[in-house]
């Protein structure tokens, strides 16, 4: 009887306790990013068109200066994705190499916020490339490479719902989380390979002002701190069901 | 007979017993190998409607170049379309190089069997790439027979041999862990398209950057080819060692 319950699911450990303060200091920085890209950070020379320029068809002026604020959010999210998609590999390694089903757990939810934050990725991108470049989608290196990521962490769903055995369904989605982080430093890396990117390096080569690194660099913290929040307490909750399940099923044994 | 041969007699302290000598990785790789290739050419279903798809998807090319000018912008289109029409046909014969091994319950056999999954992984890879290339080395041409007409490729054009190859051997491997996975889902041909496509688009990009290259010719040439083939086996380097080492986890 003892050896069963100590086999239960365990949930609640001490980094729950860290969900809320996580969660209101990511708010609080990310509205603190937000004011600040608005009032404090000066407009930048990317967005200013002198008089009317032909961009993509499209005639972008001096109206659109405020579209490069987008790029406080757009840099951020798409950070803590990779950083989220990393952590999902980093559990997905574990569970293979364990065959623990917490890691599988940990490991889904990781690309359940990844996913989350790929699609804020693509929302805010596409605002950029709207009023940016002037159209809906270019087929440039870095937004190919990014489109790929999401699809693979949308198959990646598809996946885990159409296998029924619950070990081989955690060992394939764990071979897809690999792969699919192998497409990670490639998204990051290809604006460095294809120079003719129109993706700035804005980290190596010093594009951005202190006030904007400032600003990015709050955003992404505030950011990753929300990510883990939401990480900690989908995980709470999957693994507090999971608990349930398997409690209701000691006592269908026991019956 | 050479089994036989191998299991000799030997005398350990006092005891006897008798060892067999297990065969060696290559020789149970070329007996997988053999096994597939001979399964293929006994009723050669995969290599022939692989060969007609082929074909029908240069006919839906044709349709949907109707009414494109002939001319040497053509040229830059054709390295992509060529690779669609590889892409298509491999994913259906990816599609079905498993299902033959779990409709017969040969996979458990094959598991059984004391082998490192590795080796079956490399058997499997093989036998697909002597498939795609059976079937390459007839859509190539069929395609060059029915697109020459619009343009006429560079002096440089043989040399899409290159990426052909490159690409062939990276979609083998990658495609031949993807169907694996996908043997055992619901809705495998669906599923397997879902994850072959995105994963095998860096490569399918290298590989159709090097064969523009190739074909327009020129400066095109000599800016792009050498980079984009390096790029493409890069990541087939990096993505058949993840799939050869993730398919022991992958098969069991």
């Amino acid at each position: 009887m003892s050896s069963k319950t100590l086999k239960l699911p365990e949930a609640g450990q001490w980094p729950d306790k860290l969900v809320a303060p996580a969660l209101i200091a990511g708010a609080v920085l990310t509205t603190i990013g937000f004011l600040m890209a608005f009032f404090y950070v000066a407009p930048v020379g990317g967005a200013t068109v002198n008089g009317a320029e032909l961009i993509g068809d499209v005639m972008v002026s001096q109206k659109m200066l405020l579209s490069q604020k987008i790029f406080y959010f757009h840099m951020p999210v798409a950070i803590t994705s990779f950083l989220a998609l990393g952590f999902g590999c980093y559990y997905a390694v574990r569970f293979l190499m364990t065959k623990n089903r917490r890691f599988d757990t940990c490991s889904r939810i990781c690309l359940e916020i990844a996913l989350l934050f790929v699609v804020l990725t693509m929302i805010t991108g596409e605002m950029w490339t709207r009023f940016e470049w002037g159209v809906w989608w270019s087929w440039e290196p870095r937004l190919t490479t990014y489109l790929i990521l999401m699809l693979i962490v949308i198959a990646y769903f598809v996946l885990r719902s159409s296998v029924d055995e619950p070990e081989r369904r955690a060992t394939f989605a764990a071979v897809v989380a690999i792969i699919a982080t192998i497409d990670v430093p490639i998204c990051f890396m290809i604006t460095r390979l294809i120079p003719s990117s129109i993706h700035p390096v804005v980290l190596r080569e010093g594009g951005m002002s202190p006030e904007m690194g400032l600003c990015v660099g709050l955003c992404a913290l505030g950011m990753m701190l929300v990510g883990f929040a939401l990480y900690r307490a989908r995980f709470n909750q999957v693994r507090l069901t999971q608990r349930v399940d398997a409690l209701k099923e000691t006592l269908d044994d026991e019956r | 007979m050479e089994r036989e041969s191998e299991c000799r007699t030997a005398e350990r302290g006092g005891t006897r017993s008798t060892l067999c000598k297990a065969p060696s990785t290559w020789t149970q790789y070329k007996t997988l190998l053999a096994k597939d290739l001979k399964a293929e050419f006994r009723t050669k279903d995969m290599v022939v409607s692989m060969g007609i798809y082929a074909f029908l998807v240069i006919v839906v090319f044709g349709v949907a170049l109707s009414f494109a000018r002939p001319g040497a912008e053509f040229l830059e289109v054709s390295g992509g379309l060529l690779w669609a029409l590889v892409v298509f046909t491999s994913l259906l014969g990816l599609n079905r190089s498993f299902a033959k091994e779990t409709e017969n319950g040969c996979l458990e056999g094959l598991l059984l069997a004391p082998l490192d999954r590795g080796v079956i992984f490399l058997a499997k890879a093989t036998s697909n790439l002597v498939f795609l290339v059976l079937v390459e080395v007839i859509a190539v041409p069929l395609y060059w027979v029915f697109f020459s007409s619009f343009a006429a490729p560079a002096e440089t054009g043989w040399l899409l041999v290159a990426p052909l190859v490159l690409g062939s051997i990276g979609i083998a491997g990658i495609g031949t862990m993807l169907s694996t996975i996908t043997a055992a889902t619901r809705g495998k041909d669906v599923m397997l398209a879902l994850l072959f496509v995105p994963v095998i688009f860096p490569l399918l990009y290298a590989c159709v950057s090097a064969t523009t290259c190739a074909l327009v010719g020129g400066d095109v040439f000599a800016d792009g080819f050498l980079t984009s083939l390096a790029l493409g086996a890069g990541y087939d380097v990096v993505m058949i060692l993840a799939s050869w080492v993730l398919y022991d986890f992958v098969v069991n």
